[in-house]
């Protein structure tokens, strides 16, 4: 009992307190929850195992929801939190967005694009979607597979697809709907609905922009190799009206960066000029030796680097980035070489300090630019471990500039790569 | 007709097994369940046994079929709780929930100590240190001098051979350690904290039922 209210209170699994129910359809229901331990608001989807039998689709599809959802971690992507089970009921725990109404689709429609309460963007639903309740008349054209009004033809037609362009015709699709108050595609029937899709048979009122109509006609084109790209919506006038690349977000992969202080470092906030205080010549010498970092000592060297020891390749899948090398120069020397690679790569210093360094690179990725935090400790006198971390910009586009930038630019310093011992039979 | 193997595969745990170990470590019943598919992924991939043998262990940590590791044998011979040559699901559990977040301190800090003892004398001995600096250095194809692995243990022993008597005991270590928290990075693993969402197919098989309240049927 809640002494406070008189009520029984809902706790689920020692660990959520239960709330009103959000939304449901025939095979889910979404509650509002609350973290006891933390007290933070989530969502929990619950979804009845007995309506899963016989139904190997929808069983696929909650294994797809869950291992697309695990995969990514954005600002602009619901999180998935945590899975649970019992004997009878599946719970699928995620972020709560305040003010959202809870839909369970597949694909990229109005109803699966929630704003929180600061007005951001958030992309709700991979692939539980596709379990509406048709009982609920609530205007929209739903088939069991969800609405064919967002698909793309390509998708409809059943044959293979690009993924990203299909997604592409369903932003045309959601911009449109949103400009004029209706879908593009509308009939009767979910056949007529198809047929004016193949033919991108649609008309815009007239309240819409000249410039709204070009982007969505480059949209809304039936052959996925004549539609516009994401590059190509970026360089679009009227999209470009307005536009605040958001600010890069940062996912910390290592702890390199948790305890350094870059206040009043040595570059006086990104402002490289390229005459730091060490000689930045290629060759690794360096005028001037600072004093070392405080060094690694066995069980540092031995925990670090060997890849026995390293229990998290039990549970990854997908390859790391290199994080760690064993340079056969001094640490002061292996600064210096750093700097001049960073100068080469087109990375400019924004922090310093003794035996770490900070750079950024000059071009917009994914995420805005790349950043990066490498340590640098001393062994013994000529050896030297370099740990590297990611501070800011898209992980994958990180992994690529290491292997094919950072990697052979520093071929001629490296000993070994943490991980490569992988590779030595 | 050739040799069967007797062992049974080993079947999705039943609910009291899972609420078992999950009384008594970090994880909870899910957490065990998920912890369970990869297990049974590991321990089926040599020999569809359910059992966790050496060379399995190795396969999953380096991803091919690699040769003798001392640091791998080091941790698998402490999951080895029966020292059977073989790990069981149950072993697997305790011993990785040393490695959860909300481990305690003390018990990262004495796994750790076990983990160097390779011995196990109760000591970290200096030629156990070396054992496995040159051990690291020829799995990385890489060479030092003598004398440099000399210098790197001289710094070592120095501050953690508190005693100077050339090995490094449990309180010892406790104050290396909290010296030098680094050390201690390779004992949590934060996979396991989302250890549900990272092996999600438990949740077709979960037999677990809620003890505590009837919440989940009203829903």
């Amino acid at each position: 009992m809640d002494r406070r209210t008189g009520s029984t209170r809902n706790i689920l699994f020692n660990k959520y307190e239960i709330g009103k129910l959000l939304g449901q359809g025939n095979f889910a229901k979404v509650y509002h929850g609350r973290n006891l331990s933390t007290n933070e608001s989530v969502a929990i989807k619950v979804i009845k195992k007995e309506r899963l039998q016989q139904k190997e689709r929808l069983v696929k599809q909650i294994k797809r929801e869950v291992s697309v959802m695990s995969l990514v971690r954005h600002p602009h992507i619901v999180e998935l939190k945590e899975v649970m089970a019992n004997k009878a009921k599946i719970f699928l725990v995620v972020e709560y967005v305040k003010g959202a109404a809870a839909s369970p689709t597949a694909i990229l429609k109005p109803e699966n694009l929630l704003l929180d309460e600061n007005e951001d963007l958030k992309v709700s639903d991979f692939g539980l979607s596709a379990l509406p309740d048709q009982r609920r008349s609530d205007g929209m054209l739903l088939t069991p597979c969800g609405t064919p009004a967002y698909v793309a033809p390509e998708v409809l037609k059943k044959k293979g697809y690009d993924g990203s362009k299909a997604d592409i015709w369903s932003c045309g699709v959601i911009l449109f709907a949103l400009l004029s108050g209706y879908l593009p595609f509308q009939g009767e029937n979910v056949m007529r609905i198809y047929s004016k899709s193949f033919r991108a048979d649609y008309a815009f009122p007239e309240w819409i922009s000249p410039g709204a109509k070009n982007l969505i006609s480059n949209l809304l084109v039936v052959d996925p190799q004549k539609r516009y790209s994401i590059p190509d919506i970026m360089k679009d006038p009227w999209f470009q009206i307005g536009f605040m690349r958001p600010i890069a977000f940062s996912m910390k992969e290592s702890a390199v960066e948790d305890n350094i202080d870059f206040s009043g470092d040595d570059v006086s906030n990104g402002s490289d000029d390229g005459n730091s205080s060490s000689s930045n010549n290629d060759d690794g010498e360096l005028t001037g030796a600072k004093p070392a970092r405080p060094s690694y000592n066995a069980f540092e060297i031995i925990s670090s680097l060997s890849n026995g020891f390293d229990l998290r390749n039990l549970f990854e899948t997908r390859k790391r980035s290199p994080s760690m090398f064993i340079s056969k120069f001094s640490a002061s020397a292996v600064m210096a070489k750093l700097e001049g690679v960073a100068k080469k790569l087109n990375f400019r210093v924004t922090g310093k300090k003794e035996f770490v360094v900070r750079m950024q690179g000059a071009t917009e990725g994914r995420k805005g630019k790349l950043a990066m935090t490498v340590e640098v400790f001393e062994v013994a006198p000529e050896v030297a471990v370099v740990e590297f971390a990611k501070s800011a910009g898209d992980t994958l586009e990180y992994i690529k500039f290491c292997e094919d930038q950072v990697r052979p630019s520093l071929k001629d310093i490296v000993w070994s790569w943490q991980g490569d011992a992988n590779c030595h039979q | 007709m050739g040799c069967m193997n007797s062992k049974s595969v080993r079947k999705f745990p039943a609910r009291e097994d899972s609420l078992d170990l999950a009384a008594e470590t970090a994880f909870t019943v899910n957490e065990v369940e998920a912890l369970f598919v990869l297990f049974r992924s590991i321990s089926n991939s040599i020999v569809n046994d359910g059992l966790l043998s050496k060379e399995e262990f190795q396969l999953a940590i380096f991803k091919n079929k690699k040769k003798d590791n001392i640091f791998a044998n080091r941790i698998f011979d402490l999951f080895d709780v029966k020292k059977l040559g073989v790990v069981d699901f149950e072993d697997f559990v305790r011993s990785l929930n040393v490695f959860h977040p909300n481990a305690s301190l003390k018990d990262k800090i004495a796994f750790s100590f076990r983990l160097y003892d390779l011995h196990n004398t109760g000591f970290i001995e200096r030629p156990e240190v070396k054992e496995m600096l040159i051990a690291l250095l020829f799995e990385s194809d890489m060479k030092l001098a003598d004398d440099v692995i000399e210098t790197i243990l001289d710094k070592t022993f120095v501050e953690a051979d508190l005693k100077q008597d050339g090995k490094i005991d449990t309180e010892e270590w406790e104050t290396f350690v909290k010296r030098n928290p680094s050390v201690l990075k390779i004992m949590t693993l934060p996979y396991l904290r989302d250890i549900t969402i990272s092996f999600p197919s438990f949740i077709f098989n979960s037999t677990n039922v809620e003890r505590v309240d009837e919440t989940s049927t009203r829903l």
